[in-house]
């Protein structure tokens, strides 16, 4: 026998020695208990908690008001080096230039090729789409893939995510469901890194004195493009 | 070397000494009252609450009671994905099965995220042995690790440390003269684990869940120092004791929902990052091998017995805020890796009952831990449990006639009755304003540190008869 059988047949009988006769419980289903849902207002609702957990909403209506809130984002910190990632809202509203034009090295990952270490680590500003918002917890959610690195909402100081109205979810089981609509359906395979950012980096490792960009980026802004 | 460190052979020792020690006694009373706090604001903000954490608990029920088929379907959902998976029967296994796994991919410097697991089986020494540098990069962590110092709670493992003494040992440490404000020291520990990062070629992290039907692993922090040892080095690690497998990717929320809660009353920690295996074609960053350790390393032995429930355990630290043994002594004195009462539980069984004898009786059944609880673990039942467990091993001679003494003089009315009469009046002599401050015999050892009550003028039997005439 493998390690790996010797292994798993110690569990099996440790399984069946301690289940008592004939009652394995079955797994049970949720039926909705603990869904908490987003209210009425699901934009405001983000706003409010995610306000709660140290970050900043900001509503844009269309380009020019992105732009101009990323720039009085960004003008007061002297940053000048700015990551952005590519796809989604980035793309369409053209943002890479925009930010060069008005004086911001800005620069998505097509130009720094596939060896990006040293830039993700250097970048100031990291500018992401999002995968989804959830109103409930005031929760941005990323998820990885070639237009959309980890790096850009976890390495630099600031993140500015940007969201459209229509991504905000009510509540956070909402999320899972759209990997696994029903019960006994097998879900589809989630991202290799999916991630939920509940407001700035936080620790209290020190006599629980709330300091904030210990790892992560010390300001999360959530700008919602719509009316 | 196993568990523990047979540091728990002092523990009334390491109490009485945490009970002197005014800094850690203001430090545990500020920690456990603003987490209880929390953890009471955050069920209580959570609609149905108490039905989440029923349902959570029958999750982890069902799942423990098929866990094999679990592990089976948790591996084969990793190898689908191109990650490895690993099976480590002892503490010993683990620690060979890491070190292999970075020699073969040639790494010298390793960054962790905080896991309990891996203080459990004693990794960084067996890393450093292998010739590869190990820094943990949680920053109450890193004040420990250089501290060289064990975690003193579950999830604020440097509690006991002051800003004074923090900036006493990073200055040290850093050859530099370090202010003492914790937000220049928490910036002064981002700069040096930034190049940390920079360097790392092997992240080792812990698993808060992993979902057996898509492989996905689970970290859960408030840092992000779990995201980037996730992202910046080539090869991840994982290593998970085997009851923290779920069934279904949607079954995750709902501990999700509840731990944060549980933990310090947040809705979510800051970041809950669910990887699911290594990188794909195309992504830019994000580790190339995935690897999984499953650890027993003493829990099969718990799952076939009705200690059973104590696997349900999420790590979360509640029972150790609510507990009033914890608020006053702190985390070294159990001398286990976890403590509080679910560690009162755990560093028996998985070390030794008879060897941690004080352990069980480091509680006064309050019950105060299982109503903290996220999976309402019945914590005060297990304590009883093994202290009876504890009795088969070592049964005591003189507890043995004290009680034969004691049930033959229950038997006897008169004697009963005279022996009730004789304390009474000889305790309310004693006694200053209602109170005896000192006992004879063993009784000096509560007098020592609290006043007893004096018995009352009537004993109930006397009202008893008054009542009938």
């Amino acid at each position: 026998m493998t390690p790996r059988d010797t292994f798993l047949q110690r569990v099996k009988k440790a399984v069946s020695d301690g289940n008592r006769a004939g009652a394995a419980p079955k797994l049970p289903e949720r039926c909705g208990v603990g869904y908490q849902g987003g209210g009425p207002d699901l934009l405001e609702r983000f706003r409010q908690e995610l306000a709660n957990a140290g970050g900043k909403a900001y509503l844009a209506a269309d380009r020019d008001g992105v732009v101009r809130t990323i720039q009085s984002i960004v003008q007061p910190l002297n940053a000048r080096r700015i990551l952005l990632s590519r796809g989604g809202l980035i793309d369409r509203l053209g943002l890479p230039n925009q930010l060069n034009e008005i004086g911001f090295n800005a620069r998505t990952q097509n130009e720094i090729g596939p060896d990006a270490k040293e830039d993700f680590f250097a970048a100031e500003v990291g500018v992401t789409n999002v995968h989804r918002l959830i109103a409930e917890t005031g929760t941005v959610v990323m998820a990885a893939q070639p237009d959309e690195p980890r790096s850009a909402s976890l390495l630099p100081p600031v993140h500015i995510a940007l969201a459209e109205r229509s991504q905000i979810l009510p509540d956070l089981f909402d999320l899972f469901d759209l990997f696994s609509p029903a019960a006994n359906q097998t879900p589809s395979t989630p991202p290799s890194c999916l991630t939920l950012i509940t407001g700035p980096s936080k620790t209290g490792d020190i006599e629980l004195k709330l300091v904030t960009g210990v790892h992560g980026p010390g300001e999360v802004h959530v700008i919602v493009v719509g009316e | 070397m196993n568990y523990a460190q047979h540091e728990h052979h002092e523990f009334v020792e390491a109490s009485t000494e945490a009970l002197a020690d005014a800094t850690l006694q203001t430090a545990l009373v500020r920690l456990t009252d603003t987490l209880l706090a929390g953890n009471r604001r955050g069920y209580a903000a959570l609609a149905d609450s108490s039905e989440l954490r029923d349902h959570a608990k029958a999750i982890k029920e069902h799942t423990l009671s098929h866990l094999d088929q679990y592990l089976e379907q948790l591996e084969a959902s990793v190898h689908r994905l191109g990650g490895k998976v690993h099976w480590a029967a002892t503490a010993e296994d683990a620690r060979r099965i890491v070190v292999d796994i970075a020699k073969k991919a040639n790494c010298k410097h390793a960054v962790k995220s905080k896991s309990m697991t891996s203080e459990e089986i004693h990794l960084n020494p067996a890393l450093e042995n292998a010739g590869i540098e190990v820094t943990e990069t949680d920053f109450g962590e890193f004040i420990i690790q250089v501290a060289g110092e064990r975690p003193s709670h579950l999830v604020a493992p440097a509690v006991h440390h002051t800003r004074e003494s923090v900036a006493r040992v990073l200055s040290k440490h850093l050859g530099e003269d370090l202010p003492d404000d914790p937000k220049s020291l928490a910036m002064v520990g981002r700069r040096v684990l930034r190049e940390k990062f920079r360097r790392a070629d092997l992240g080792i992290t812990g698993a808060n869940f992993a979902v057996a039907e898509t492989g996905t692993v689970v970290l859960v922090t408030n840092e992000g120092n779990g995201r980037i040892t996730t992202t910046a080095p080539r090869v991840h690690v994982a290593i998970m004791g085997i009851e923290k497998v779920i069934p279904r990717f949607r079954d995750l929320p709902v501990f999700l929902k509840l731990l944060a809660r549980a933990a310090t009353g947040q809705t979510l920690s800051v970041y809950t990052t669910m990887i699911t295996g290594p990188r794909k074609t195309g992504e830019l960053d994000g580790p190339d091998e995935f690897h999984l350790v499953l650890l027993d390393n003493g829990r099969t032995n718990i799952l076939a017995t009705p200690f059973r429930e104590s696997l349900q355990c999420i790590r979360c630290g509640a029972c150790l805020n609510a507990c009033p043994v914890y608020r006053r002594i702190g985390g070294h004195a159990y001398g286990g890796v976890y403590s509080g009462p679910i560690g009162s539980i755990l560093t028996p069984l998985y070390d030794s009952v008879p060897l941690n004898p004080h352990l069980p009786h480091a509680s006064s059944l309050c019950g105060a831990c299982q109503a903290a609880c996220p999976v309402k673990i019945n914590i005060p039942h297990m304590l009883i449990g093994l202290r009876e467990l504890q009795h088969e091993y070592k049964p005591s001679r003189w507890e043995e006639w004290a009680y034969h003494l004691w049930s033959w003089a229950l038997c006897q009315p008169w004697l009963y009755r005279w022996g009730m009469w004789a304390a009474r009046l000889l305790m309310r002599w004693q006694a200053v304003d209602g109170w005896l401050s000192h006992l004879p015999g063993p009784g000096s050892e509560w007098t020592q540190v609290r006043d007893f009550p004096a018995p009352a003028a009537k004993s109930f039997r006397d009202l008893w008869k008054e009542m009938q005439t």
